[in-house]
C-alpha cells in the first residue's frame, strides 16, 4: 500500500499562522464541534455518524456462547475497528496502523473497562449460556476526529441494539426471534463520550474536533472521556508537546459542555427512532393492559 | 463551436451522426479523453459523461467531473516535493498517485551550483513534459523553447485549496469557462494564484483572511456549480465580510 | 421496488457507490489509479485488488471467494492496459443485509454469499463509473432461484423468500451492455435445460431489450430494467456536474 499522504509545508505553516490569528479554515470557533449527524438503519444497533466529513458506522451483532470459564455470570463484550481501504488507500487489511491502534485502544478503555455495558445481563445460564455481544466498527469517510464520532456510533448502537429474548428453563433456554417475541434493550450503566483536543504552539492553543488537515499539524492531542455526570473514566495523551495539569482540567470542563450537549442528542435521535418505528401505535396494541 | 450532444456509458459505440463533419476532408478527427478508436471504424466511449465535439478543431472528448487526476502531457500542475534523489526530486501530483519526477536542472538557469534548493513537502508549479503509459512522467519548470520560467518554479507562502478537476480546466480556460470570480475579486483585493489541472489552486493574498477568502470563494463558485451572476453575488457577500 | 443508488457521495475516495436493492445495501469506493507495491506490480496492466468486508465481524474465507470471482470479473470490464505498474481499489462494505441473511433464520442456500454477489458487482460497477476508471463495458448482474415446484423467481425479496417454500438452486449471472455473459455461478440442483432458462430470464432484466418499451415492462410488474437504471445513475451525475453552464 502506498504511504499516508503528507500535507505540503505551504499547508502547514498557514494554517498554524491562522490558528496564531485565531483563524480555523472552515471557519468555526476553537471549541466547537463540526455539524454532527445521526442516524439508524433498519435493523437494531447500527449507528452512522457523520461528523463533518467524517463517516463511521458502528452494527452491534450478539450470538450466544459459552461464557469464559473465570467469569461465569458475565456474557461477552467485544469491540473490533478495522481500517479499511475505503477511508485511505494507505490502510492496509491485517496490519493495523498507529491510528488503528490507538483507536482501539482507546474504545477500549473507554467503553468496555469502563463498564458502561452491564455485561452480567448479557448471562443466560451461568458458566454455561451467555450472550456475545460483539460491535463492528467501519470508518466510511476520514476527515479526521475518529475517535470522537467512533466513540458516539458505538455508544449510539448500543442503546439502539435489541437483544433477542430467552426463557429459561432449568438447564434450558430458549432464544425467541425477533419475530416471536419483542426483543430487549441492554442495560447500560452509563454513556462514555470522546473528546479530542489537539494542541498547537507548545500547548497554548487548544482545538476541539479537529480535522485531518489540523491533525497533520498538531504537536500532540489530548483525549478526555467522560459521561455527563462528569465522571472521568479515561485520559490519555499522545505526541511530544507538554501539557500543564490547569490546561488538562480545563479540557475536562470543556469536554463536560461537549459530553452533555452530544448525549442529549443522541438521546433526542433515539426518540426519534423510536417514534418512527412505532407508527399507528403498534407497541401499545401489543401491550396486555386494557384501557378502561 | 462546442456543443454536447448526449450522455454516454462506456461500452456505447458513438454513431456517426454525433461526430463532427469537418469542413476540411484533410483534417483527421481528434479523440480526446474517454474515447477509443477500434479499427477499422468504431468508437466507443469508455467513461460515463456528455460526449462533446468542437466542429472547428473537428474534435470530440467526453466531458467529465469525478475521479483521479490522469497526468497528460503539457498540463500544468501543483506537485508536492515528496523525495530527492541523486539528480532529480520526486513530485506527486495526487495523494497515492505514482510518482513523477523533476529533474533538479530543470529550473531557469539552474546550475549544479546554483540549482534551487527545495525541502520537502514543499511546493513547485510545474508542466508535464510528454511521456508514454510505461513511463514515469516527468515534469519541468522551464519552457523548453525559450529556458524561461514564464511563472513556473517553486511556490513560496500561501495556500492550497482543493477543487473539481472541471473547475480547474475551467479556470484555466479563460472566458470560456465561465470562472467570473477571481477577476471580481482583484477589482477590490490584490493576490496571486496558480491553477493546477491536478485540481489545486495556489492562493497568496499577502495575509491569511484574504488568502483564505478567495480560496474559499473559489471552492464555493465549484461546489455551487454557480453561473455568471451567482458569482457575482457571492462576490459582493465576501468583500462585504471584509 | 427498483434499487437504488448514490453516487459520489464520499470525499476521500476517488470514486464511491452506495447501492440499495431489497433489503441490501452495499457501499462502495474506488481509488485509483494508485502506487503500486512492487510484490503486486504488474508490468503491463493495472493490478485489481478487490476488498469485500462483511457488515459484522472480520473477512472469512466466504468474502475472499467473493473477492476472486468479483476481480476475476472487474479485470475484463476495466481497461487495465491503459494504467500499467499501478493499482486500483475497489473496497465494498455490506451495510445492512435483509432479515434472513442478518438473523440466519433463512436455509443454509440463502445464506450462502451467492445472494449478495450480484448486489457486490453492480456495487462496485458504479462505483467505477464514479471514478470515472475507463472501461470497456457496463456491468448488469442479478440472481435467479429455481424453487422445486420448478417456478424461477428473479432477484426475490424478503417477502417472496418467505412465501416460496423449497428452494432448489440459485444462479447469479452478470452480463455486459453487449449481452455477453461475463459470470455464472450456480450453486444446488439443477440440469442445463433449467440452467438455460434461468439465464434468459437473468438476460431480460439484466440488458435492455432493443425495440421494447421499458414502460412496457413495469406495467407487467417485472422488475425494472438494470441497463435502464444505469442510465438514469450516470444522467443525474452528468446533469449535476454540467449544472454551472445553465446557472445565472
Amino acid at each position: 500500500m502506498p504511504r499516508e499522504a503528507e500535507i505540503s509545508l505551504n499547508e502547514r505553516e498557514f494554517i498554524q499562522q491562522a490558528l496564531r490569528d485565531h483563524i480555523r479554515l472552515d471557519g468555526r470557533p476553537f471549541d466547537t464541534f463540526r455539524a454532527l449527524e445521526l442516524t439508524f438503519g433498519n435493523e437494531y444497533g447500527v449507528a452512522d455518524v457523520q461528523l463533518g466529513n467524517t463517516r463511521v458506522v458502528a452494527r452491534i451483532s450478539a450470538e450466544v456462547t459459552a461464557p469464559f470459564p473465570d467469569r461465569k455470570f458475565d456474557g461477552i463484550f467485544s469491540i473490533s475497528t478495522e481500517f479499511s481501504p475505503m477511508a485511505s488507500p494507505s490502510f492496509e487489511v491485517g496490519r493495523p496502523s498507529d491510528a488503528e491502534v490507538i483507536l482501539s485502544r482507546i474504545l477500549e478503555k473507554a467503553i468496555r473497562r469502563s463498564g458502561a455495558l452491564d455485561t452480567e445481563s448479557l448471562c443466560i445460564i451461568a458458566g454455561l449460556k451467555c450472550f456475545s455481544l460483539h460491535a463492528d466498527l467501519h470508518v466510511i469517510d476520514h476527515d479526521g476526529g475518529l475517535i470522537d464520532a467512533s466513540c458516539i456510533a458505538v455508544i449510539a448502537a448500543l442503546q439502539h441494539f435489541r437483544r433477542p429474548d430467552v426463557a429459561v428453563e432449568g438447564e434450558s433456554a430458549t432464544i425467541f426471534s425477533i419475530r416471536e417475541r419483542e426483543p430487549i434493550p441492554l442495560s447500560i450503566l452509563h454513556h462514555p463520550i470522546c473528546v479530542t483536543f489537539s494542541l498547537y504552539e507548545s500547548g497554548e492553543i487548544m482545538l476541539v474536533d479537529a480535522n485531518l488537515a489540523e491533525e497533520q499539524v498538531r504537536e500532540g492531542e489530548v483525549v478526555i472521556t467522560m459521561n455527563k455526570h462528569g465522571e472521568v473514566c479515561q485520559v490519555a495523551k499522545y505526541g511530544g508537546a507538554s501539557v500543564d495539569a490547569l490546561v488538562i482540567l480545563n479540557c475536562i470542563n470543556v469536554a463536560l459542555e461537549k459530553v452533555k450537549g452530544i448525549t442529549k442528542f443522541i438521546q433526542s435521535k433515539l426518540e426519534e427512532d423510536a417514534k418512527k418505528r412505532d407508527a399507528g401505535g403498534l407497541m401499545a396494541e401489543l401491550s396486555a393492559e386494557n384501557a378502561r | 463551436m462546442t456543443t454536447t450532444h448526449m450522455i454516454v456509458l462506456p461500452g456505447d459505440t458513438i454513431p456517426a451522426s454525433s461526430l463532427p463533419i469537418s469542413t476540411n476532408p484533410n483534417k483527421a478527427l481528434t479523440l480526446g479523453p474517454g474515447l477509443r478508436h477500434i479499427p477499422p471504424n468504431t468508437i466507443k466511449a469508455t467513461i460515463s459523461g456528455a460526449l462533446t465535439t468542437d466542429v472547428r478543431k473537428n474534435a470530440t472528448w467526453i466531458e467529465y467531473n469525478s475521479g483521479r487526476y490522469q497526468p497528460s502531457p503539457s498540463d500544468l500542475v501543483i506537485a508536492i516535493i515528496a523525495s530527492s534523489v541523486s539528480e532529480s526530486y520526486t513530485c506527486t501530483l495526487t495523494p497515492y498517485a505514482p510518482p513523477t519526477t523533476l529533474p533538479h536542472l530543470s529550473f531557469e538557469s539552474a546550475t549544479k551550483k546554483t540549482r534551487p534548493v527545495l525541502p520537502l513537502q514543499s511546493l513547485v508549479y510545474a508542466r508535464i513534459l510528454p511521456f508514454s503509459r510505461y513511463t514515469t512522467p516527468e515534469l519541468t519548470c522551464i519552457d523548453p523553447s525559450t529556458g524561461k520560467a514564464d511563472g513556473l518554479g517553486p511556490l513560496k507562502g500561501g495556500m492550497v485549496f482543493d477543487i473539481s478537476l472541471a473547475m480547474a480546466r475551467r479556470l484555466l480556460a479563460g472566458a470560456k469557462g465561465g470562472v467570473m470570480v477571481l477577476e471580481m475579486l482583484a477589482e477590490k483585493l490584490v493576490f496571486e494564484v496558480a491553477v493546477g489541472r491536478n485540481g489545486v489552486i495556489w492562493v497568496e493574498g499577502g495575509n491569511v483572511t484574504v488568502t483564505l477568502k478567495v480560496g474559499m470563494a473559489v471552492q464555493e463558485v465549484d461546489r455551487g456549480g454557480l453561473g455568471v451572476e451567482g458569482q457575482r453575488a457571492l462576490v459582493e457577500k465576501v468583500l462585504r465580510g471584509l | 421496488m427498483a434499487p437504488q443508488a448514490l453516487l459520489s457521495h464520499l470525499h476521500r475516495a476517488d470514486g464511491s457507490a452506495t447501492y440499495s436493492e431489497k433489503g441490501y445495501t452495499i457501499i462502495g469506493s474506488v481509488n485509483g489509479p494508485v502506487e503500486v507495491q512492487r510484490r503486486d506490480e504488474l508490468p503491463e496492466e493495472a493490478a485489481i485488488d478487490v476488498n469485500v468486508r462483511p457488515a459484522a465481524g472480520i473477512g472469512s474465507p466466504n468474502e475472499r471467494h467473493l473477492e476472486t470471482l468479483i476481480q476475476a470479473t472487474l479485470r475484463h470490464v476495466i481497461l487495465v492496459q491503459n494504467f500499467p505498474r499501478t493499482l486500483i481499489q475497489v473496497t465494498l462494505q455490506v451495510r445492512s443485509l435483509p432479515e434472513e441473511q442478518s438473523t440466519g433464520n433463512g436455509s443454509a442456500i440463502l445464506k450462502s454469499s451467492l445472494m449478495l454477489l450480484p448486489h457486490l458487482l453492480n456495487t462496485a460497477l458504479l462505483a467505477l463509473l464514479s471514478a470515472s476508471i475507463p472501461l470497456s463495458t457496463t456491468l448488469t448482474s442479478t440472481v435467479v432461484m429455481i424453487l422445486s415446484s420448478g417456478k424461477l423467481l428473479c432477484s426475490p425479496s424478503s417477502a417472496d423468500l418467505v412465501r416460496a417454500q423449497s428452494i432448489q438452486s440459485v444462479h447469479v449471472f452478470a452480463f455486459s451492455a453487449q449481452k455477453s455473459l461475463l459470470l455464472a455461478e450456480s450453486q444446488g440442483e439443477f440440469d442445463i435445460d433449467e440452467w438455460d432458462e434461468a439465464c434468459e430470464l437473468a438476460e431480460d432484466i439484466c440488458c435492455k431489450e432493443t425495440g421494447v418499451a421499458v414502460d412496457e415492462m413495469d406495467v407487467d410488474g417485472k422488475p425494472e430494467n438494470l441497463e435502464g437504471f444505469l442510465r438514469d445513475v450516470v444522467r443525474e451525475k452528468v446533469e449535476k456536474e454540467q449544472m454551472w453552464k445553465t446557472a445565472p
